[in-house]
């Protein structure tokens, strides 16, 4: 028997803004799994980058939006360069980053920083940092 | 010799290891290092959504000075600055759309002339002219292997270095080219020229935790315990980097690495320009070695060194 999936007009709207902010094409994935096999931080993740991508095809915001694994992406684009379809899942994870509640609060902000510890962080760190986790 | 030199925010205080020991490296090679005028800090992340693009704006201005300064070459040396200039400049060159939002933007810039006052406004269109170059690569397209060898005063005999790619410098492949993602060599060739035996191991390109050091600690120590631990399996007496994000995540972290993974042994990290700075002669002074966490100052000696154990 076949099944055929096919979003509703919600989860329909939350794809295509995924797909418009990263430029990338999410339909283009067929889940093998090489982006999970390299990341760094698969091991912190709760669904791993190949889960997210497939989350975003069935238009599953909710599920996507909930992930720790949005703020383990360090932006290393080793999945990137190993795609065989050629996505950059970065650009996934950040769209995905900015479609989160732009009110809410930021997954990491500068009050989560003491002082000493500022006084001895490279800048370049704070400045990604908060480019990357902060509204 | 003068070439347009970006340092980025973090060389400017916090490792200035790195951009004294670039500065005196390229002088024993006839290249003055200067920077653009009014430089400002280039967003350490590229934008990658397509809305989030004022991102792109800073590293432009830069760029647009250095040409407008009569420059058609940058060199830099961190490898978060590399990424986000050199992509950047793809993005002006490739992406219309980009390119003339970006430089509507930029065109009401004012520049005060902080001496005379002066206003200069209406600034020209820029399309990507000037070339970004990381300090590897210009050594070896610009200076070159043999004027290079000519200059070496202490090559390193036989010291074991795992040289450390990192992420930034080496991908997206498409936008920087500089080595293949999956098997570089640039960095092995430079060592090698510096008389150093450069180490193969495996995590030489993946990620070291990056900003993540401060937001999950965890996850980043462990991620460059990784790599270290690799780098000392394979016999590397020190691991190089080019990145002063790198360089914290691996040296001024290894305390917390040493207190998570018991096993672990301890290792020293340089900067590249560490290495060519000494092997041209530069005194040891001027090499920043106070600002190690990890000493390494053993590894800078005139006579010929004992086999290193920690």
């Amino acid at each position: 028997m076949r099944v055929k999936l096919k979003a509703g007009p919600e989860p329909r709207k939350f794809i295509d803004r995924i797909e418009e902010l990263s430029g990338e094409n999410v339909y283009a994935c067929y889940q093998c799994g090489r982006c999970s096999a390299g990341c760094p931080m698969a091991a912190e993740m709760d669904y791993l980058p190949n889960q997210i991508i497939r989350l975003v095809q069935m238009g599953l915001a909710d599920e996507v939006l909930r992930s720790k694994t949005l703020f383990l992406c360090a932006s290393c684009f080793t999945c990137q360069s190993r795609c065989p379809k050629g996505i950059d899942l970065a650009r996934v994870m950040e769209a995905v980053r900015h479609v989160l509640d732009p009110k809410g609060k930021d997954a990491f902000g500068p009050n989560e920083i003491s002082p000493e510890l500022a006084r001895e962080l490279p800048q370049q760190v704070l400045v990604a940092l908060f480019r990357k986790f902060s509204k | 010799m003068k070439i347009h030199y970006y340092p980025g925010c973090t060389l400017k205080e916090k490792t200035t290891a790195l951009d004294l020991s670039t500065r005196e490296a390229m002088l024993r090679l006839d290249v003055e290092l200067v920077e653009p005028e009014g430089w400002s800090c280039c967003g350490a992340e590229y934008p990658l959504t397509e809305e989030k693009i004022i991102g792109l704006a800073a590293p432009a201005r830069v760029m647009r000075q250095v040409r407008d300064e009569g420059g058609d070459v940058l060199i830099t040396t961190c490898s978060f600055c590399y990424a986000v200039l050199k992509r950047t400049n793809y993005a002006l060159k490739n992406d219309a759309l980009k390119h003339k939002r970006i430089n509507a933007f930029l065109k009401d810039d004012i520049k005060i002339n902080p001496l005379t006052k002066e206003k200069t406004t209406g600034f020209e269109d820029y399309n990507g002219e000037v070339k970004v170059l990381h300090l590897l690569e210009y050594l070896r397209d610009y200076v070159g292997p043999p004027k290079i060898k000519s200059r070496l005063k202490r090559p390193f005999p036989g010291l074991k270095i795992a040289p450390y790619y990192g992420c930034r410098l080496l991908r997206p492949q498409k936008e920087l080219g500089l080595d293949e993602p999956d098997n570089p060599h640039i960095f092995e060739e430079f060592l090698e020229l510096m008389g150093c035996t450069a180490v193969d191991y495996p995590f030489k390109q993946e990620c070291c935790g990056s900003y993540l050091s401060v937001s999950l600690p965890e996850a980043a120590t462990e991620a460059s315990y990784r790599i270290l631990r690799a780098a000392r399996m394979n016999g590397a007496q020190a691991v190089a980097v080019t990145c002063p994000l790198c360089f914290y995540n691996m040296d001024k972290r290894q305390d917390a690495i040493r207190e998570s993974f018991l096993d672990f042994g301890g290792l020293p990290v340089l900067f590249f320009t560490q290495i060519l700075a000494w092997a041209l002669g530069v005194d040891k002074s001027a090499l920043g070695l106070a600002e190690h966490a990890v000493p390494a100052a053993h590894l800078f000696e005139d006579k010929p060194r004992a086999e290193v154990t920690l």
